[in-house]
């Protein structure tokens, strides 16, 4: 098998966990969802504090300053890399 | 490396064209529009060796029928000083410039939105593509967001000849032209669940794909000639991220974790006696925020990094040099960031909301908007150094 192949079904695998988990959560499964939170109630979640993507072009500097100084990347919703920084 | 100001690489105009229309479509000013915002930034970073300037702008902006767009670019004027430019082992800088723009457009459809992206990246001797989708759904009554994106991206190297780990070959494999290629193939998934009104969780996981050019067109190990890195290349990135707020101090926290691995897929099928690649990297991330007074927010934050080394990696700086590669090695780099590495990077960010600007002349024209500071310090482990990082910005609504 080659690494394509294994590379394909491991995203095929992947792919049917997120589509079962998908449907799973977006039936609500056999659980309880938990609480809504209201409108109201939404005051401190749109703070920058409570937004994990409150400072888009920070992030993408951030990413590309230690994409090009660790080997560790990802972990920002988007592909790294993208410059000749290696 | 030969010292030499490269002029900026252009972007095409098709995409230049393409930034300009909606930067002039979206500050038209509608007032039926929702919320738009307009950010530019500046960023200075500064290590032993090396300098960044980079200013940026970026636009957003929300139009009727549950459309967004966003358009960003940015310039980055890298200058290094490099001892192998230098006539007679004298130090010489260089600068290089990069430019990337890129284009962003959503449609939300009920709790559903899905998003396309391009990205286009160019250097003097780089050039890179990227394209993504992504696709995200409120669930269990607006508490929780499930999301998934894919990307592909197309990077092009310019093959100067030097480097035989930049090979050029054309779409069909062939070795001709002047450029070699990576191509890399990105997919995540990701769930956020608000906890309580002041608490919530994501999760995440993604990996990318990358097959092609992943080294350094000039970086020469001592002995051996040019660096040879891996073609191919699985990356997974795992993380968790949490935030929370105390309303009765206005304080909020965040702390975010990702675990990183890498491989080479099937090395056994390329000769390879075991896995090149093997990286092993832990990122620990927490912020304080805490409103001062009606205008102010600052931001302390600390980020802590380390992985182990490559498994081809091995220390030509130390005292047997690339002997430690032994006599007929396939692959061998200097690359400090294939090396054990350890960072730590603290950084306070200062946000002002300019409404105290209103009675000033001329100055209220900022009022509505945001400015901001940061200075943060990072201390590496690698023979890049300790490096300082200055960032200020301007976000206006429009």
């Amino acid at each position: 098998m080659n690494a394509l192949s294994r590379i394909c079904n491991a995203t095929l695998a992947a792919a049917i966990a997120g589509a079962v988990a998908f449907g799973a959560l977006s039936s609500g499964c056999s659980h309880p969802p938990p609480p809504p939170i209201k409108p109201w109630q939404r005051e401190h979640l749109a703070k920058r504090a409570m937004r994990f993507d409150a400072d888009g072009l920070e992030s993408r500097f951030r990413q590309h300053l230690f994409g090009s100084r660790e080997a560790g990347d990802g972990g920002y919703g988007q592909a790294g890399g993208g410059c000749g920084c290696n | 490396m030969a010292a030499a100001i490269v002029r900026p690489a252009g972007l095409p105009r098709s995409v230049g064209a393409l930034v300009a229309a909606i930067v002039v479509a979206t500050a038209s000013g509608d007032a039926a529009w929702a919320e738009g915002r307009v950010t530019v930034r500046g960023a200075y970073y500064k290590e032993a060796s090396t300098r960044v300037v980079q200013p940026m702008v970026e636009l957003t902006k929300d139009l009727p029928g549950g459309v967004d767009v966003a358009a960003v670019y940015l310039l980055d004027a890298i200058t290094s000083a490099s001892i192998a430019a230098g006539v007679g082992g004298v130090d010489a800088l260089f600068t290089e410039y990069r430019s990337e723009a890129g284009l962003a457009v959503g449609k939300t459809f009920g709790r559903s939105r899905v998003g396309l992206s391009y990205r286009y990246s160019a250097e003097s001797d780089y050039w890179s593509h990227g394209i993504a989708a992504s696709f995200s759904r409120r669930v269990w009554g607006d508490s929780g967001t499930i999301g998934a994106s894919v990307g592909r991206g197309f990077d092009a190297v310019s093959a100067r000849g030097i480097t035989p780990g930049c090979v050029p070959r054309d779409s069909a494999g062939q070795p001709t032209g002047n450029r070699c290629f990576l191509d890399v193939y990105f997919g995540g998934v990701a769930y956020t669940q608000v906890l309580s009104p002041t608490l919530l969780l994501q999760a995440g996981y993604e990996a990318a794909y990358l097959d092609g050019f992943q080294g350094n067109l000039y970086r020469q190990v001592g002995g051996l000639g040019p660096e040879m890195v891996p073609g191919k290349r699985l990356r997974h990135a795992a993380t968790v991220r949490g935030a929370a707020y105390v309303p009765s101090s206005s304080t909020g926290f965040q702390v975010q974790y990702r675990y990183y691995r890498d491989q080479y897929p099937d090395h056994r099928n390329d000769a390879l006696p075991r896995d090149p690649w093997g990286i092993a990297g832990h990122m620990a991330e927490g912020r304080v925020y805490q409103t001062l007074g009606s205008h102010v927010e600052a931001r302390l934050s600390y980020r802590l990094y380390f992985q182990s080394a490559a498994n081809f990696w091995c220390d030509v700086r130390g005292p047997g040099g690339a002997s430690c590669y032994g006599l007929t090695p396939r692959l061998y780099t200097s690359d400090p960031k294939l090396a054990p590495v350890d960072t730590h990077f603290a950084e306070l960010k200062l946000t002002w909301e300019a409404r105290g600007l209103r009675a000033a002349p001329f100055l209220r024209w900022f009022q509505a908007g945001a400015f901001e500071i940061s200075y943060g310090r990072l201390f590496q482990s690698t023979a890049y150094g300790n490096a300082r990082l200055l960032q200020t910005g301007y976000s206006l609504p429009i």
